[in-house]
């Protein structure tokens, strides 16, 4: 990695004063970022895709790493806390069950134990040729997204363009699915972002970026609301590779049931076909009023890949998808698939 | 191949003969009755059992020093700057910025030498110059201060595209073609005849990927040099004797002033043979700073640089009678080891064909030379020829281990098919694929394979008893972590009536005795018989001394066992025995003997997998693999190395593949993230059986015959399981889904 400037502050407001007064860089890539658990931040920057001038130690900053809350007060999470401790947490596990699943579905447990929460929302994406140092492809300053044409068996299938990354957290489209907020601080104090609005299409924001986080900003927590659904949430992963992977697809799903069984409130979000969490609202709809029975999850499944341009090699992921939605629903509400 | 026994050994003696007339003595050959010999495999007192690894130990606690450990003191740190082009004309290499930087010991380019030609890169990844710094850091950061330009040449990665009518050429030479006639065997127009005359014919494609040796341990040395006249290289690789001829000319040392040291080595299967580019490098940046250089080849240049198992593209057209009997095969074979010639084993593989033909190629592409990887060539014949007896005998509805059987004219084949099937429970298994309710279906497969292996004249082994009672025995050979290091223990204890703690082994020096390379599964058939060499010839010695103290017995018929060491009616302790012994103690001088090795043996695999229909997920549930192999030397260290055989033949068939991309000319996973090897999580039950019908008293190598047949296997599993016939490796769930996608339509 390229040598850097590695400072420890105290504070969130140091933090923000640290990575606001780095020296100025000619290219997004070489500006100053904070490290949490630096799961991902490593790697950038040993295989030089950044190349930061100033590392932002959030490591000594006091009480970043707290759970707090429950199922009826709402949870917050400080954006230290790490994987492992949002996997083990009793009370997540019973109020948030989806959310713990989707921690556990992370990495393995070594990364699980240093990765944290808003490392993970924030890390950037696995792409294969964004993570090849010798092709310089249009997320890193080039002109061509290089899996439209080439090897996109791994890339999105909804929202691409100009380019085809899909976003690589495991805990973003449960969060979204749980109608998550994250508090960000900056120079200019504090502000509530709703996750669903933090994530940012390739079409959208800025092509270099996944989200709408400034340089000189930080996510502090995290907050999921009540809600009459998280008690019924899952997490379903699909990965080629059970040992350690990245999701090929997955789905968040948490749904409210009546008291007739009937569908209240369904949140559906996908996980690995998009540059972002794709929430799929249509087949959300679809459900409320509904028994969860195989016609209406067929129905559901069938929705909720609507729309799906895929690529070359990646149409695989929409009969694969269909089966996870399917099956997280009917785990979501008690019912077999 | 067919089971070969060891030739018994001869010797000369002097007879007397009448030539024109006249009485005189001449030489003949005669057996030598008094040959060494292993004695019966089920009476041994510690080979064929099961004896745990003497170096797991500091194995798993870390302790052992692998070359990648090594730090001598004021030692810097190398890296390999790589082209970033798959071929390219090297115009200029300007290191002076990298050399500006503080930490910055040594840069080696290759336009260096201006007597040189002009260097044209053939792939991506070739070295181009190399660094060495205070840090690993350090000389990264100088890597990307070296300025190069290139002149950048048209690419070729894919063989379909090298095949092309007017495609770029890969070589220069215009002798180098891109693609190369190999070998030819057969009469295509019989076959094509015979052919007709059959009652199902097949035609199919199948194809592997270049695949990764993955080895724990990169490829790379730290070399010892400061100077002066002598130089040690700390070296990971499968030849001891190989380092220091390369090292020598490089540092330009005489090769008997280089030592190599190879302590623990992290694996090679194949890849590790002399010092390689890594090496050469190492050597010229540790000449230039005069300061040792640790150069470990870093994972991503492993990948990119350190050779291969070439790819493959075999068509086949074959034909069976209602009664099962193959009865025509036409086979192209295509080799794909980018500039390398790639390896493969020719068709009809291990079938008797009534006809039969095949052509072989290799088609050249920018990619780094295929090297040999465990069994080279055959995993991928194995695949191909098995997938294709699979589909001629589901075609025919014929058991398909039945249609084996029609085809195999070797006993022992026969044999280990029916103990693999009894062990799989093979009456289990899906008589329909993809029959079955719900999404979860199970299949089983099974594939076979073949190999020499073998035995040859190079180890000289030095077994050594101390008047302390010491027992020691030193070779220069290394221990891939095959078990070497136990194995020599071990025989040498036996021999002398002791146990495995009261020897000990010193190896991977080339200041010891000679020793081969470890390849072609040839290094116990050769290493084995020369230990046993030496320690009869040391247990002789310890009895010619001890006659006196033993009522005068002959010293072959003194008996070591139990600690004791026993003849005309009296016993001593080896502690008793051994204080009879010279200051000096005695030495036995070992050599190979060919009484003691033996080569050809078979080997069958049977897999059970479950394929979730509605995700494409193969879950391995169990593999048997069934190897003859002669006398065990270790049973632990031969299912250890029959289950490494199955783990890598289960990543080549679901996970592992090399994935370039065509434009870029770039390989997209060089790392352990994208280049999927199983985890734990993918491991089946795993149940290697040692076919003990084999009573050869004669080492035999395993290393290769096990990873052959499990790929087939594999695949015939997951057809078997959800009807869905994968002719591509790896069998990921996109060929799966898409597969059942397209049946359903044709449906």
């Amino acid at each position: 990695m390229k040598a850097f400037e590695w400072v420890s502050p105290a504070s969130v407001e140091e933090a923000v004063s640290l990575l606001k007064s780095a020296p100025a860089s000619k290219d997004v890539d070489e500006a100053a970022r904070p490290l949490a658990g630096g799961q991902d931040l490593l790697t950038t920057m040993k295989d030089y895709l950044t190349r930061p001038v100033r590392v932002v130690n959030l490591k000594g900053i006091r009480g970043l790493d707290r759970v707090e809350g429950d199922g009826k007060k709402g949870l917050r999470l400080g954006a230290l806390v790490t994987l492992a401790q949002v996997e083990e947490h009793a009370g997540i596990r019973r109020d948030f069950p989806g959310l713990a699943e989707a921690a556990h579905s992370v990495a393995t447990q070594q990364i699980r134990n240093l990765g944290t929460v808003g490392g993970n929302l924030c890390q950037r994406p696995r792409c294969w040729y964004y993570r090849l140092e010798e092709a310089v492809c249009i997320k890193k300053g080039g002109s061509e997204c290089f899996a439209a044409t080439g090897e996109n068996k791994y890339n999105a299938i909804f929202g691409g363009g100009p380019s085809w990354i899909v976003h690589p957290s495991d805990l973003a489209p449960m969060l979204v699915a749980l109608g998550a907020s994250v508090n960000v601080s900056g120079p200019d104090g504090r502000r509530a972002i709703p996750l669903e609005k933090f994530f940012t299409l390739p079409s959208e924001g800025s092509i270099r970026r996944e989200n709408v986080l400034k340089n000189d900003e930080l996510i502090t927590e995290v907050t999921v609301p009540a809600s009459p659904f998280a008690a019924r949430s899952t997490y379903l992963k699909f990965k080629e590779r059970e040992s350690l992977d990245f999701a090929l697809s997955s789905v968040a799903a948490a749904v409210e049931l009546g008291p007739d069984k009937r569908v209240r409130q369904a949140r559906i979000v996908l996980g690995g076909v998009a540059p972002v969490p794709w929430r799929v609202p249509k087949a959300e709809e679809f459900l409320k009023g509904r028994a969860l029975d195989a016609e209406s999850l067929a129905g559901a499944a069938r929705l909720a890949l609507e729309g799906a341009e895929p690529l070359s090699q990646n149409a695989y992921k929409i009969p694969l998808t269909q089966t996870l939605v399917r099956r997280a629903l009917a785990k979501a509400g008690g019912v077999s698939a | 191949m067919q089971q070969q026994s060891p030739a018994k050994k001869k010797k000369k003696i002097k007879v007397p003969r009448v030539v024109n007339g006249v009485d005189t003595l001449v030489e003949i050959e005669v057996d030598d009755d008094g040959s060494v010999a292993w004695g019966p495999n089920d009476k041994h007192a510690l080979l064929n059992h099961r004896l745990p690894r003497v170096d797991g130990h500091v194995k798993v606690s870390g302790a052992a020093e692998y070359t990648h450990d090594r730090r001598p003191p004021g030692m810097l740190y190398g890296r390999v700057l790589r082209s970033p082009h798959a071929h390219a004309r090297v115009l200029k290499v300007d290191a002076s910025a990298a050399r500006g930087i503080p930490g910055v010991k040594a840069v080696v380019a290759s336009t260096d030498d201006p007597a040189r030609k002009e260097l044209v890169v053939l792939f991506a990844g070739q070295p181009v110059a190399a660094v060495a710094a205070e840090t690993p850091e350090i000389a990264e950061d100088a890597l990307r201060a070296i300025r190069v330009d290139y002149e950048v040449l048209p690419h070729l990665v894919r063989a379909e595209d090298s095949v092309k009518e007017g495609a770029p050429k890969v070589f220069a030479d215009p002798k180098e073609p891109n693609v190369e006639p190999r070998d030819k065997r057969g009469d295509a127009s019989k076959v094509a005849e015979a052919l007709k005359g059959a009652d199902v014919v097949v035609e199919a494609e199948y194809r592997t990927p270049i695949i990764h040796h993955s080895s724990l341990e990169t490829h790379g040395n730290v070399v010892d040099y400061r100077g002066g006249e002598e130089a040690t290289v700390y070296a990971s690789t499968q030849g001891t004797f190989t380092i220091p001829g390369d090292a020598a000319q490089e540092l330009g040392l005489k090769e008997s002033a280089v030592r190599a040291v190879v302590e623990h080595m992290g694996g090679g299967f194949g890849s590790k043979f002399g010092i390689g580019v890594e090496g050469m490098l190492a050597c010229q940046l540790s000449k230039q700073a005069k300061a040792p250089v640790h150069l470990m080849l870093t994972r991503k240049d492993e990948f990119l640089l350190a050779g291969n198992r070439s790819g493959s593209w075999q068509k086949f057209k074959a034909g069976a009678t209602k009664d099962g009997t193959l009865v025509a095969l036409h086979a192209v074979q295509y080799r794909l080891g980018g500039l390398g010639d790639g390896s493969q084993a020719g068709q009809p593989y291990i079938y008797a064909a009534a006809n039969a033909y095949r052509e072989g190629y290799s088609i050249h592409t920018h990619e780094d030379a295929s090297r040999a990887m465990r069994a080279p060539g055959h995993p991928q014949a194995s695949f191909a020829v098995e997938s294709l007896m699979d589909e001629l005998a589901y075609k025919l509805g014929m058991d398909a281990v039945e249609f084996r059987k029609k085809n195999l004219k070797d006993a022992v084949y026969h044999r280990q098919l029916d103990r693999g099937a009894r062990e799989i429970g093979w009456g289990r298994r899906n008589k329909t694929p993809g029959a079955g309710a719900g999404p979860l279906k199970r299949g089983m497969g099974c594939g076979i394979g073949t190999w020499g292996g073998g035995g040859n004249d190079e180890c000289k082994v030095d077994v050594t008893v101390a008047r302390d009672g010491s027992v020691s025995v030193a070779v220069g050979t290394q221990d891939l972590g095959t078990g070497t290091r136990t194995y020599t223990r071990a025989i040498v204890a036996e021999e002398l009536g002791l146990q495995i703690k009261d020897v000990a082994e010193r190896i991977g020096d080339s200041r010891l005795g000679s020793a081969n390379s470890s390849g072609g599964s040839t290094t116990a058939a050769s290493l084995a018989p020369s230990v046993k060499d030496a320690a009869v010839k040391a247990r002789l010695a310890v009895a010619e001394r001890l006659s006196p103290l033993l009522g005068g017995a002959k010293p072959e018929e003194i008996t070591f066992s139990n600690g004791g060491v026993s003849g005309g009616g009296k016993t001593l302790s080896w502690r008793q025995a051994c204080a009879a012994l010279p200051a000096a103690g005695v030495t036995g001088h070992g050599v190979w003997q060919t009484s003691l090795a033996g080569r050809g043996v078979h080997g069958v695999c049977f897999a059970e997998v479950e394929v979730d229909v509605e995700t494409g997920r193969v879950r391995p549930i169990k593999m048997v693999h069934v190897q003859d192999i002669g006398l065990p030397l270790n049973r632990l260290a031969v299912e250890s190395q029959m289950n490494g055989g199955m783990i890598q033949s289960l990543g080549m068939a679901l996970w592992e593949g090399r994935v370039m991309d065509a434009k870029l000319g770039l390989q997209l996973n060089p790392g352990f993230g994208d280049y999927k090897l199983p985890g734990a999580l993918e491991m089946p039950e795993l149940v290697p059986l040692i076919d003990d019908e084999d009573t050869r008293e004669a080492v035999i190598g395993v290393g290769e015959p096990s990873i052959i047949p499990a790929v087939g296997a594999v695949a015939n599993a997951v057809h078997n399981a959800c009807g869905v016939r994968v002719r591509e490796l790896p069998i990921t769930p996109d060929k799966i889904l898409m597969g059942l996608l397209s049946e359903r339509r044709g449906a």
